[in-house]
């Protein structure tokens, strides 16, 4: 019993990984309407930008905002020079995830002569261990949950009470309709992918923070576990994306105490089959991604 | 040339030939997005080989797998075919049936990298991560597999597999049954308003690529009598969509000429590079390969947005006396 209450546990650190990275894919096809299949790329990518900066003996707290600044500023870049012209071209969606995935499989190989195949992990003392019950988890993983339950907050309330987050909603509901409103869906569409750039960066960073050590090959673990949580919650809805989060990372880390760690993907991937054959909707499919909470 | 590098070359073009011609059907004729083509490919490989390999307890019994059931050429061929056919059904069913065409996409890209993780891991199974070696070439009960002959024999083999492939492939392209996948193709919802069902139809083909894709499994691993998860990773398809984008969507004449161009061009490269030293050893290791990779994604994105329709566009095809 205390195997599961310490999976239990995990499942908390897990899910707080995985919503910080599904939330921002979800954003991505939601508003901009792009499955970007090269968000594990990016999400290592990022990993191994706090990698270098760390080791240059720097914490990797300051190491974790420049792996978010990275995941950012590259993401406008990806969209801006590869993703959008291809889009004003007119390439069709299935062209798109086309692109992506051939994005995807540059990046990785582009990465990998600079950092080689082998793992590697960050230079940080994962602090104290803290008992709650049954449940012991190190300083850092507990900053983790930290960091995504704030930055659920902040997503909910930039979507629910800003003019940007306003914006987005209505971009993602009709882009010609916001357009012709007056929203500078352009301006919108650039800061998406600037703030959920971020989120892919920050999760990259805390992914491999969490996990004792990481490598090139990580990204399309990253990208399934990632697709199941958007797929399960309702593609495009940031809500969803959370809640898919949250049973992807207790049913995989309650699997992994119950049978093999190995086969915690394969477990992802039975959840995804099971709602594409039961509810290819997801849980919260709505008319329209990104409609309002509730 | 020795006549052995050359019977190589022509065995793996006919292999690539036929693998293009069954995806070109899927994705350039009917518009299914199989990013887990290559998992029909190894099914096909896994099945062809237990079926003509003794039980694993033989050879010492080094590795482990299940089956082994010593059938003689042509049953495991046609095995590996009809298990292509059949792994195309669960599949189908499941991803087919409700999905749209970019999540279609997305779950079977997810499946190409869950069966390899799978099989990777399933040691029992079918030899995990080693995987399978020592397959018997077919007929080598017959005539001894390292002689000249048989080269010819296999080369004389694969070619009458890559006619037949092509007259299944032409036969449904020039069809009335064709005009239909292309029809639904450019627009399903208007296809189902005349009658035509999709996901019949989008099954129906997923399982004919199925075969086609099996039968090219077991022709490789008859010819290179090892197979591993490490030969069938997705990126392995993503070749064989550049080569269907290279050489043009829905045209076979365009599929073996992009299965000419590409996946054939990628191995003769790799061993063009690798036998020469001074650049198989520059930079970083994997260095070359890795280059190699970011020129297939190069190629794909260059032909996407310069000519999306590549070398051999699909023919247009007018009807006398209609309108102009």
């Amino acid at each position: 019993m205390d195997l599961f209450v310490a999976a239990f546990g995990f499942g908390l650190v897990s899910m707080s990984v995985i919503a910080i990275a599904a939330v921002g894919f979800t954003m991505q096809f939601g508003i901009t309407n792009m499955i970007n299949l090269a968000y594990g790329e990016v999400m290592i990518s990022a990993a191994y930008v706090a990698y270098y900066v760390n080791k240059a003996g720097i914490s990797i707290w300051l190491g974790m905002v420049v792996g978010a600044l990275f995941g950012s500023v590259f993401s406008f870049l990806l969209n801006r020079f590869v993703y959008a012209p291809f889009m004003r071209k007119g390439t069709a969606n299935l062209g798109m995830v086309i692109v992506s995935l051939a994005v995807s499989l540059m990046m990785a190989n582009l990465l990998l002569p600079i950092v080689g195949y082998y793992s590697v992990s960050y230079q940080e003392d994962a602090g104290s261990l803290i008992r709650l019950g049954s449940i012991v988890l190190t300083r850092d993983q507990l900053i983790i949950i930290g960091v995504a339950v704030v930055l659920m907050l902040g997503i909910h309330a930039l979507l629910t009470y800003t003019r940007l987050g306003k914006a987005m909603r209505a971009t993602a509901a009709n882009p010609t309709l916001a357009r012709n409103c007056g929203i500078p869906t352009q301006r919108v569409i650039d800061s998406v992918w600037l703030i959920t750039g971020a989120m892919c960066g920050l999760a990259g960073v805390v992914a491999a923070l969490n996990s004792d050590s990481f490598a090139i090959a990580n990204g399309a673990a990253f990208l399934i576990t990632i697709l199941a949580a958007a797929v399960l919650g309702g593609a495009g809805q940031p809500y969803g994306a959370m809640i898919g989060a949250v049973l992807i990372g207790l049913i995989t880390e309650l699997s992994a105490a119950a049978w093999s760690p190995q086969y915690k993907e394969v477990v992802a991937f039975a959840i995804l089959v099971l709602v594409m054959v039961l509810r290819p909707q997801g849980l919260l499919a709505k008319r329209g991604a990104l409609a309002a909470a509730g | 040339m020795n006549t052995y590098y050359a019977a190589n070359l022509l065995i793996y073009a006919g292999i690539d030939i036929i693998a293009c011609l069954a995806l070109n059907l899927q994705f350039g004729v009917t518009g299914i997005v199989n990013f887990s083509f290559i998992v029909f490919q190894a099914v096909g490989a896994y099945a062809a080989a237990v079926l003509s390999m003794p039980p694993d307890t033989a050879n010492g019994g080094f590795q482990h797998y299940i089956g082994g059931y010593s059938l003689p050429f042509p049953a495991p061929w046609v095995g590996g075919a009809v298990a292509g056919g059949l792994l195309a059904i669960p599949v189908g069913f499941v991803v087919l049936r409700k999905l749209r065409s970019d999540y279609q996409a997305i779950a079977l890209l997810v499946l190409s990298v869950i069966a390899n993780t799978v099989i990777t891991n399933a040691d029992k199974f079918l030899g995990g991560a080693a995987g399978i070696s020592l397959v018997p070439p077919p007929l080598s009960d017959v005539i001894n597999p390292n002689t000249e002959p048989y080269e010819y024999l296999y080369v004389g083999i694969t070619a009458v597999c890559v006619v037949l492939a092509l007259v299944v492939v032409n036969r449904v392209v020039n069809s009335p049954y064709g005009r239909s996948l292309r029809a639904m193709r450019e627009r399903e919802l208007a296809a189902a308003a005349i009658g035509k069902n999709p996901v019949q139809l989008k099954m129906t083909i997923f399982i004919v690529g199925g075969v086609i894709a099996g039968l090219s499994g077991a022709i490789l691993v008859g010819f290179i009598q090892v197979w591993a998860p490490s030969v069938w990773l997705y990126p392995e398809t993503i070749i064989l969509f550049a080569a269907i984008i290279v050489g043009g969507r829905g045209n076979n004449v365009g599929a073996i000429l992009g299965a000419l161009l590409v996946p054939v061009g990628f191995e003769e490269v790799t061993r063009l590079l690798n036998n020469n030293a001074s650049i198989a050893n520059l930079g970083p290791p994997g260095l070359i390969p890795a280059l190699q990779w970011v020129a297939i994604g190069l190629l794909i994105l260059g032909f996407l947005w310069f000519r999306p329709q590549g070398v051999r566009p699909e023919p247009r095809r007018i009807f006398e006396g209609g309108p102009e």
